[in-house]
């Protein structure tokens, strides 16, 4: 092997290994992720785009969409904020148990998605423990919306805290330092000095959470009762349509759903520069 | 301190400027000690600064001098202690209700703000009038000389630009008392060197108490007014720059600041024994009793190099060495000496010991002595050579077996 080795390695000065392994790679993802990515788009349009079209527009997959993103949304905006303020307060201050709540609040990220949605339904079911106490007073969590709110939270619970916790860890502290002596309050020093050097942190962290909530079955299946028009997310209404048979309408809503992905990962990446920009 | 007659020897004129700052002091720490957990790291640390005057606190890493900065400007509190700007005591302050300016040793600046943003950040957060932010940004602009870069951001500008930027930030609200914190550490030499003559011009222009703090002695000699000398949390001495380096009044100031040789010597009427050689001069009777132990210490450039007996007038011979070594150095020569103990010198009882510590405290029977490149060309002296050692300048230090109230070294004049 040694010796055939640095023989491959240039002929005629031709770089052989980078075209190999550049090729290979690829070659690698066909079927793991291009084939499977492909045959979406392939057989969604393969009846013609206005059939595509049609699908997409049957109010029951726009009310899933329009579902998917407001939940998601709120979700977003709230993992964002607890995702600050928790990374704020386990990078400023040392205190007994703060590496068993670091643990914790990344648990959900390892716990399966069917796991969450059992556990909410434990606690805020009609039986649950707090659910329980609930539905004398006509309050009905789980089911509703709300519910799918509280499962997109806990699985993405840990998404911003881990993209903010690192950029408030290496943040000088002697930014903040520099306000104080020059004169500004607290939540000053957070508005005009901590939050600007946060905020390719927060757009990231936000994009990656919003991305994953609206991806979310598992849990959303468990907590949402899956009912169309009422409380039927996106990836529900895929799987729904899927088991009745109509692909076509399933297929519609993939595609919109792999697109936005793409749409989101792809400003990740290339807007990296803008949100790190100094 | 006490000042022996003004002999024999002329010396450049002294300062007028004695330890104590002309009053009021525009800035005090007033008995001030610091402990973290069990381990106390300042102890008892009072000083003044006038107004206008810049202080230099002068000390290795770990002597606590960043602890006081940031006692000073409230980023920590003391054990016990006062810290009284313009006669305020301002002890129980939050940093923010100071009103200092702390230039910070990575300087600190906004990142995403640009330079007009973060000079006029203090003004902003006071709600000041827009109109009135902009013209004392600008004002500052000009005095620190980065107009064409005012919308730039700091990762845009040189470290030296950032510095400016950092001083005019402070400058805008008009702090009480100025405090940097190793403002040169992150600069290379030449930068440094130019910056620090810009920054002691800057400083008399707006006339800001100014505290420094640095443990690089040529920095502390240049830029300060006065200097404090700390070691292991305590002040050795506080004097004009004149004062410290001529006459230390301990062993770890005449040593930290710059190369000392220490002898021992033992008080006699009228001269100081030191080993055979017996060097008159008029000593303080309070502090200095015939017969104490005491040392003397005196710069490399105190020591005059002869080839014969013949001394200038005030030259007082101490001993004849051998040189053991020769280094240029660029602008002088140092050499290294051996001292011996000439047998026809040797008179009465006293122990010829010629002890002397280095600045590294191994004891060594050599000494220092260096000369300037004029006389280094005309009389060229070789390795081997045999010659007469004789000192212009010394200052007596007691030692710690001597019977002193106040620990503080006497001038000697001889």
């Amino acid at each position: 092997m040694s010796s055939i080795a640095p023989a491959m390695r240039h002929v005629r000065g031709f770089d052989v290994v980078r075209p190999l392994s550049i090729g290979m790679l690829i070659f690698m993802m066909l079927p793991l992720v291009f084939l499977p990515l492909a045959s979406i788009f392939i057989f969604g349009t393969s009846n013609g785009l206005d059939k595509f079209w049609s699908a997409l527009m049957q109010p029951e997959a726009v009310f899933a969409l329009k579902l998917s993103m407001a939940t998601s949304f709120w979700a977003t905006v709230f993992n964002v904020i607890f995702g600050l303020f928790a990374a704020y307060v386990l990078s400023r201050y040392n205190f007994w148990g703060r590496n068993a709540l670091i643990v914790t609040i990344s648990l959900p990220t390892a716990i399966p998605t069917a796991v969450a949605g059992f556990a909410l339904l434990l606690l805020w079911g009609p039986y649950g423990t707090l659910g329980r106490l609930l539905s004398p007073h006509g309050v009905q969590v789980m089911f509703t919306a709300g519910a799918i709110i509280l499962a997109n939270i806990f699985v993405t619970f840990p998404l911003a805290f881990g993209v903010i916790k690192p950029v408030f860890d290496t943040m000088s502290r002697s930014l903040e330092e520099a306000s104080a002596t020059i004169g500004a309050t607290r939540w000053q020093t957070f508005w005009h000095v901590t939050l600007p050097s946060l905020r390719g942190a927060i757009v990231s962290g936000a994009l990656l959470t919003f991305a994953r909530a609206v991806g979310e079955f598992g849990s959303t299946i468990l907590v949402s009762g899956n009912l169309a028009g009422r409380t039927q997310t996106a990836p529900l209404y895929i799987f729904a349509k899927f088991n009745e048979g109509q692909i076509e309408a399933a297929n519609a809503i993939a595609i919109v759903l792999a697109l936005f992905s793409f749409l989101i990962f792809s400003v990740l990446f290339f807007a990296r520069d803008w949100l790190d920009v100094d | 301190m006490v000042k022996a007659k003004e002999t024999l020897i002329p010396r450049h004129e002294e300062p007028a400027t004695a330890s104590q700052p002309p009053h009021p002091a525009a800035a005090s720490v007033v008995g001030i000690s610091k402990r973290f957990g069990k381990v106390g790291v300042l102890e008892n640390i009072s000083f003044d600064v006038a107004e206008g005057e810049v202080l230099v606190l002068l000390g290795a890493s770990g002597s606590g001098k960043t602890t006081i900065l940031r006692i000073i400007a409230g980023l920590e509190m003391p054990y016990t202690g006062k810290v009284i700007l313009h006669g305020k005591d301002v002890t129980e302050l939050p940093a923010r209700e100071r009103g200092v300016g702390v230039i910070f040793q990575s300087y600190a600046l906004f990142p995403k703000m640009t330079v007009e943003k973060n000079i006029g950040y203090g003004l902003r957060i006071r709600k000041h009038k827009r109109k009135e932010i902009k013209k004392t940004v600008n004002e500052l602009l000009s005095l620190v000389q980065l107009e064409e870069h005012r919308k730039k951001y700091p990762s845009q500008l040189s470290g030296g630009q950032q510095q400016r930027v950092a001083i005019a930030r402070t400058l805008a609200y008009k702090p009480e008392v100025l405090l940097f914190d190793e403002p040169f550490g992150a600069l290379d030499t030449q930068t440094r060197v130019h910056l620090r003559r810009e920054i002691r011009a800057l400083l008399k222009k707006v006339n800001v108490p100014a505290i420094f703090i640095t443990h690089d002695q040529e920095e502390a000699l240049e830029l300060g007014d006065r200097v404090a000398v700390l070691n292991v949390g305590h002040v050795e001495q506080i004097g004009t720059p004149f004062e410290i380096y001529n006459h230390p009044a301990t062993e770890y100031v005449a040593t930290f600041l710059g190369a000392a040789n220490i002898l021992d010597a033992v008080v006699r009427k009228d001269f100081i024994e030191v080993g055979p050689a017996k060097i008159p001069a008029t000593l303080d009777r309070e502090s200095f009793r015939e017969g104490d132990c005491v040392k003397i210490v005196f710069r490399p450039e105190d020591v005059s190099l002869n080839r014969g007996d013949f001394l200038r007038p005030g030259h007082h011979r101490l001993s004849s060495a051998l040189i053991e070594e020769i280094t240029f150095v660029g602008a002088y020569e140092r050499l290294r000496l051996r001292l011996e103990a000439d047998e026809e010198c040797k008179t009465d009882d006293t122990s010829f010991l010629l002890t002397t510590e280095t600045p590294d405290r191994k004891p060594t029977k050599s000494i220092i002595a260096t000369r300037p490149k004029p006389e280094a060309s005309t009389t060229r002296l070789q390795v081997g050579e045999r010659v007469v050692v004789a000192l212009t300048s010394f200052t007596v230090l007691p030692t710690k077996s001597t019977n002193m109230t106040n620990h503080q070294g006497t001038k000697a004049q001889i």
